[in-house]
């Protein structure tokens, strides 16, 4: 009972992981870098979700609020600066990733202050299930993040913008002879990267706490669902992030509280050793 | 003043020391450390407890640059078969997880309360004096640090990896080992770092957790990247700049004293994620010019 | 002393790249190995020089396997390849370069740098006065102290050619020596190739240009859809009707 009742959290904590993984893999399958502004991003989605649910009440409300104010914050950064560096080194984009990072940091720090604040949801009774217990709020973010994933699973998979990600994605070159915009593509990429990382930050906020450190906390263990998962492998992204999330949970009891970062950091590297394609991504994908 | 202005130049000299084992790392092999920090929190741990046990500091700094340099050394076999953006991440969490180990080891490291009461170099002199010969010891460590690194620079092996930073493949086509030469270098761009790192505890004389955030480790890639990668002298100037940004940003704030301490920690974070993002895109070269016309 | 390679194999997911190659390159030859794109020529240099590793198949320099080495071994076991697309230190000088592909010194181990300064420098003199012979055979003396990064395409070329003679190796592979040369310096590249065979260094080139090639090389090999096709004096080989189809008709 009580693994089953860790795998529920794990579940959801999962989910904040594979949120975050999505966003990473899509930006690192189709831009090609690591984007270490993603935590931040998350940060975001968490302070706009909030202002949004106190202003209404509604999660719901909340959850469009962090997709929209993350997407658009993305597509801005894509813009200014990782668009006028890409045909640079990948450290450029790696170090340019990092400075918008701490400015959105620095934003959100000045604009909200540095309390940590918290998602005011009213208290319900949990349902029962079995003797594990699952809470209406629990059900509400999964119902979210499901909506998001839904989005944007739909968006790649049958839309001919996404086709046109995908053909970016396996192949750059070979989708541009074959007609491909990629101005188009990098606008969806980065509406969609920031949309879902927003999504995510609200999770991670609800679950715990909003502080302008928050979402920087989870950008290792979505690196390493992002790899896990298979770099440009959206659908191994959620999945891995899920595992991750259920291995999270399943462990804190042995490894303690404050290691389930430190374990996120272990999987990266035996993944990265044995099987840097990851579960399900190709050994080149992702250059 | 005298006192003030030897504070500062402490702490810039603890910066360069943390940017000359980046400069070599990164401006010279190429390789993409983004965990400086947790090399600069093993030396200053590392020195501060033994010290607290008793060991003399003779032995103590030497023991923060062994030990910093071997943390390096299974990172380094294990991420440098790792392509450079999976070596950066790779870094930036192992410094990550040395910042957990210590905040969860409370039975070493005392956790998130910290390790108070460290031993300060020169006990036995009194106030100024203490002062000034712990500014000379460390004037003399960077200078020395100083020539180390100009002398790999200018020797076959400092040749090298600047030949592997330009191209790998080329380099293992001549029959010589990159892994190996880039193991090297991350030991002792780390044991500096631990060097910096014990030098920091001895004269803060209080440390914790919260003292070694990755935002250290950007600090020191704004200090190179500013003073102008893969050059000696870059790192200096850059440390400099760096201290005059983190000094500067102290005196406003005393001098505009409706922002509050956590806003100026936040302005300074968007200023160096700003600079990052401007000297990327804008003058990557840095302020001092092209590397290749050292 | 030959290079031979026996049966080897090499597939990418389905494609077969490699399919049962055999060759043996004698190390004094000047040997040429042609065959249409995707023939499998490039793939073929980058699993001899241990760059890629083979499915399947042997490959022995001077009666030692090698097969089983990594590509920086091979190089030190003296057989050195270049690439197809330069790869120069660009930010180094042409000397810088060629001083650099210098082997076993001295000054490359911190210990060696910090604590035998006597012998380094001594190899250093050693290492800068092959360094002239070379940027003087290669005629790049003009150039010799610019960054590498800004020479042209054939300069670039030449200089993969110095850095590989640098390593005094046996046998050097060339990857298209005379791609995007001009037509001047191809002259001149193979002038210093068959000085440099005459003092006993081998040569295994691959060369889209045929017309250059043949005049170069005394012996060569086809290649076509991962086989050797055909093998032997440049002028039999090019009339054998199979090499005729496979290559030269592809072309018509």
């Amino acid at each position: 009972m009580f693994y089953a009742q860790l795998l529920v959290n794990g579940l959801v904590q999962g989910l904040v992981i594979g949120l975050a993984a999505l966003s990473i893999t899509l930006v690192f399958g189709i831009a090609r870098f690591p984007n270490a502004a993603t935590g931040d991003a998350m940060t975001l989605g968490g302070y706009s979700a909030l202002a949004a649910f106190k202003a209404t009440g509604s999660m719901a409300l909340g959850g469009v609020a962090a997709f929209l104010a993350t997407a658009v914050v993305s597509l801005l950064a894509y813009l200014a600066v990782f668009r006028q560096l890409a045909n640079r080194s990948v450290v450029s984009l790696l170090v340019a990733s990092i400075g918008v990072a701490f400015f959105i940091r620095a934003v959100l720090g000045v604009t909200f202050g540095h309390a940590q604040q918290v998602f005011m949801a009213p208290l319900s009774r949990p349902y029962v299930l079995g003797g594990v217990r699952i809470t209406p709020l629990d059900l509400q973010l999964a119902a979210v993040a499901a909506i998001a994933l839904a989005a944007v699973f739909g968006l790649l998979y049958f839309t001919p913008i996404g086709r046109q990600m995908r053909a970016v994605a396996d192949n750059r070159d070979l989708a541009r002879v074959s007609g491909v915009r990629p101005g188009r593509v990098m606008v969806a990429l980065w509406l969609l990267a920031g949309g879902v990382a927003g999504v995510g930050g609200m999770m991670l906020g609800v679950k715990t706490i909003v502080s302008p450190e928050s979402g920087w906390e989870m950008l290792l263990p979505a690196f390493t669902a992002a790899i896990l998962g298979g770099i440009g492998s959206p659908g191994g992204a959620v999945l891995a992030g899920l595992l991750l999330g259920v291995a999270q949970e399943a462990s804190t009891p042995f490894v303690g509280f404050t290691y389930k970062i430190a374990l996120a950091f272990v999987i990266m590297l035996a993944v990265l050793l044995v099987r840097p394609r990851g579960l399900f991504g190709r050994v080149e994908g992702a250059r | 003043m005298d006192a003030y202005l030897a504070a500062i130049a402490i702490i810039a000299l603890i910066y360069v020391l943390l940017s000359l084992g980046l400069t070599l790392q990164y401006g010279l092999t190429g390789l993409i450390n983004f965990g400086h920090v947790g090399f600069f929190a093993i030396g200053a741990y590392t020195s501060a407890l033994l010290a607290l046990k008793g060991v003399p500091l003779i032995l103590t700094f030497p023991a923060a640059a062994v030990l910093a340099g071997l943390s390096a050394w299974p990172i380094g076999l294990v991420s440098l078969r790792l392509r450079d953006d999976y070596f950066a991440i790779v870094t930036l969490g192992f410094s990550e997880v040395v910042r957990i180990v210590i905040t969860s080891e409370k039975w070493l490291t005392n956790g998130v309360q910290g390790v108070p009461g460290i031993p300060r170099l020169f006990e036995g002199l009194q106030g100024f004096a203490a002062q000034a010969a712990t500014l000379a010891v460390i004037l003399a460590v960077t200078i020395v640090a100083v020539w180390m690194i100009l002398r790999i620079a200018k020797s076959p092996f400092g040749r090298l990896i600047e030949a592997i930073r330009d191209n790998e493949e080329a380099v293992k086509a001549l029959g010589k080992d990159p892994a190996s030469f880039k193991i090297q270098v991350l030991i002792v761009g780390a044991a500096i770092a631990g060097v910096a790192g014990a030098f920091y505890a001895h004269y803060i004389t209080y440390i914790v957790p919260d003292q070694f955030i990755p935002l250290v480790t950007f600090y020191v890639w704004m200090a190179v990247i500013m003073g102008g990668v893969g050059r000696v002298s870059g790192a200096v100037v850059g440390a400099a700049i760096l201290m005059v940004f983190l000094e500067g940003s102290r005196f406003l704030r005393d001098i505009v004293p409706w922002i509050s301490e956590v806003d100026m920690a936040s302005v300074r974070i968007g200023v160096v994620g700003l600079l990052l993002i401007l000297f990327v895109m804008f003058r990557p070269q840095g302020l001092m010019g092209d590397y290749t016309k050292r | 002393m030959t290079l031979e390679i026996r049966n080897v194999t090499k597939a990418f997911g389905g494609f077969q790249a490699l399919d049962g190659v055999r060759l043996s390159v004698p190390l004094d030859s000047l040997f040429g190995l042609i065959g249409p794109n995707g023939a499998g020529k490039s793939t073929l240099f980058s699993v001899i020089s241990g760059f890629l590793s083979a499915d399947q198949g042997e490959i022995t320099l001077g009666g030692r396997r090698i097969d089983g080495l990594s590509a920086p071994a091979r190089a030190r076991a003296g057989m050195v390849r270049t690439f197809q697309v330069p790869r120069e230190f660009s930010h180094l000088t042409v000397r810088e370069n060629l001083m650099a592909a210098a082997p076993a010194q001295t000054g490359e181990g911190l210990f060696g740098l910090f604590f035998r300064p006597g012998t380094v420098r001594r190899e250093e003199a050693a290492i800068a006065a092959r360094v002239e012979e070379t940027i003087a055979l290669l005629k790049l003396t003009r150039v010799a102290d610019q960054p590498s990064g800004k020479l042209s395409g054939g300069q670039k070329k030449l200089l993969e050619l110095g850095r590989a003679l640098m390593v005094e190796p046996r046998l050097i592979l060339l990857d298209e020596p005379f791609a995007g040369v001009n037509p001047v310096l191809i002259g001149e590249i193979m002038e210093r190739i068959a000085e440099l065979n005459g003092r006993g260094i081998g040569f295994l080139v691959i060369e889209h240009d045929l017309e250059a090639l043949t005049r170069l090389v005394s012996r060569m090999a086809v290649m076509d859809r991962g086989r050797v096709l055909a093998e032997g004096e440049p002028a039999a080989v090019l009339d054998e009707p199979q090499v005729r189809e496979a290559y030269l008709g592809g072309l018509s």
